[in-house]
């Protein structure tokens, strides 16, 4: 498979930046990197049609104050595998216990073999 | 004989009436909200005074709250009179019982809210002497004047009801203490956790693009300083809203501030949500660094103007837009690589605030400018109360 092409949505661009960078490190296409979530929605409209343009994507829960869930809710309907990474020590949310949680700081070796999940997945 | 046997039944009743009330202060001790008081004065009131009814009365601002009854026919459970137009509100208005053996003569009264139903005397007393918060009244069917005992009773009983609620008020305090400070140790553990995140970055970023471990060091350190002064600036502030030149007085102090001549500052007064003012100040402190070693900074003769306005575009969105200009450096250079620095200041705050930034390199000294819309997290100092 060619280079993971992924998404990200994160408000802080300082962490934004490192997961790109961790990202792109081992392989990865930044295909978007959002910090709010009207943008990656808006993004996802035109994007999420088959083929999908993405293999998979991160996400931030808590977006300057909105919850980042019609985004999942999207890329869930769309078929695309994504992980969450969060400060919050749980979701806020029922309805995702399926979808891996990566805890911040985060682990770049859990973020790989989330990259890897991504690829089993497609 | 039969006096006898009337004033052992008198005596008896007196009895019982003393263990009710008893037990009804030991019952208002043990309430914990403002409900379980007034069931407990409800349920108790008649048979301590030997009343055809009572309520219990509370002060909402200028309105008396007649909260609970318990009477042989309907008072005004559930209504509100102005206190000045019951008495009920005359008791706690002069903070003194009033007992009116014919309510159909005396002023105090409004009659015609009495004519449906079935009082003709009453007792009532207030809850709290200073300042009472509430009033507990007795009524009967009968004209009569109650007895100096029965009404010892009833304030008696309002003595402890008066505690009750005192207790009641601590006690709903002290809960919303407690669920306050279990919200604020989440809080904590998520903004900890997030900025461990940001040092995570920095700390990966300094290292992708430090030459040498010292550099590394260095440039690491300067970085975790600057946030850390952003947070004592923060913490200050109470992790409320921050003034645009409250952070970059803080972000300039490692180089001497405002007072060095070769600053200058001038814009309009805009405040900052807390997360964003971390962000500005990462942004100034970058700026500061790099002018420091690099730029306008390097030479006696240098300038730094940080100018900034609030501007409104043809597209009707308000907008800050901040400028950092540097003369009199050393001769300017496109760097050949982008370090970290310089993407944080191009995608950072721009990013977060979905707004631009631009870093102009022209040979005179570099020129940062910043436009992002006002919004919660960036606006106008004078429009905020």
């Amino acid at each position: 498979m060619s280079a993971p092409r992924i998404m990200i949505v994160e408000d802080e661009a300082l962490v934004a930046l490192m997961v790109e960078d961790l990202l792109t490190d081992i392989g990865c296409q930044i295909s978007g990197s959002f910090g709010a979530v009207d943008e990656a929605l808006a993004y996802l409209k035109n994007a999420a049609v088959p083929p999908p343009a993405l293999d998979g994507a991160v996400l931030d829960v808590n977006i300057g104050g909105t919850m980042v869930f019609p985004v999942a809710e999207r890329l869930r309907a769309a078929g695309i595998p994504f992980v969450f990474a969060t400060g919050y020590g749980a979701l806020p949310r029922k309805g995702f216990e399926d979808v891996t949680v990566l805890n911040k700081p985060i682990n770049p070796l859990l973020l790989e073999d989330a990259v890897k999940g991504f690829c089993k997945a497609a | 004989m039969l006096n006898v046997a009337n004033a052992d039944r008198s005596e008896q009743a007196d009895h019982a009436a003393l263990i009710t009330l008893v037990e009804t202060i030991e019952a208002l001790s043990a309430t914990r909200s403002i409900e379980d008081v007034a069931a407990v004065v409800r349920s108790a009131a008649r048979r301590i005074s030997g009343a055809d009814g009572v309520c219990f009365v509370l002060r909402d601002g200028d309105k008396c709250w007649y909260l609970d009854e318990d009477a042989i026919g309907p008072m005004w459970k559930g209504q509100r009179f102005p206190l000045t137009a019951c008495i009920s509100g005359w008791a706690m208005l002069n903070g003194q019982t009033v007992v009116i053996p014919d309510i159909y003569v005396d002023d105090r009264i409004p009659h015609d809210a009495y004519r449906p139903t079935f009082v003709k005397s009453l007792v009532m007393t207030p809850v709290r002497l200073k300042d009472p918060i509430a009033a507990i009244g007795a009524y009967w069917a009968m004209g009569q004047t109650p007895s100096p005992d029965t009404v010892l009773k009833l304030e008696t009983m309002a003595r402890a009801t008066a505690a009750a609620i005192e207790n009641a008020n601590l006690y709903a305090s002290l809960t919303q203490a407690l669920d306050r400070r279990t919200f604020l140790l989440r809080e904590l553990d998520h903004r900890v956790k997030n900025t461990l995140a940001s040092v995570q970055s920095i700390a990966r970023q300094t290292l992708r693009n430090a030459p040498s471990p010292a550099d590394f060091a260095e440039s690491f350190e300067s970085r975790l300083m600057g946030l850390s002064r952003a947070h004592e600036l923060l913490t200050r502030q109470g992790w409320d809203r921050t003034d645009l030149r409250d952070i970059l007085e803080t972000a300039l102090e490692p180089f001497g501030g405002l007072a060095d001549p070769r600053f200058t500052a001038r814009g309009p007064a805009v405040t900052l949500s807390a997360e964003t003012a971390v962000g500005m100040h990462m942004t100034l402190h970058e700026l500061m660094v790099n002018a420091a070693k690099h730029g306008a900074l390097t030479t006696a003769s240098g300038q730094v103007g940080v100018i900034w306005r609030i501007e409104t575009l043809q597209d009707g969105i308000p907008s800050l837009v901040l400028e950092w200009v540097e003369r009199g450096g050393p001769p300017v250079f496109v760097p050949k690589r982008r370090g970290f620095g310089t993407r944080l200041l191009e995608h950072g705050l721009a990013r977060d605030l979905g707004g631009e930034a631009a870093l102009t390199y022209q040979p005179k000294g570099l020129t940062y400018s910043l436009r992002v819309p006002l919004s919660e997290r960036v606006a106008d100092g004078m429009k905020v109360a």
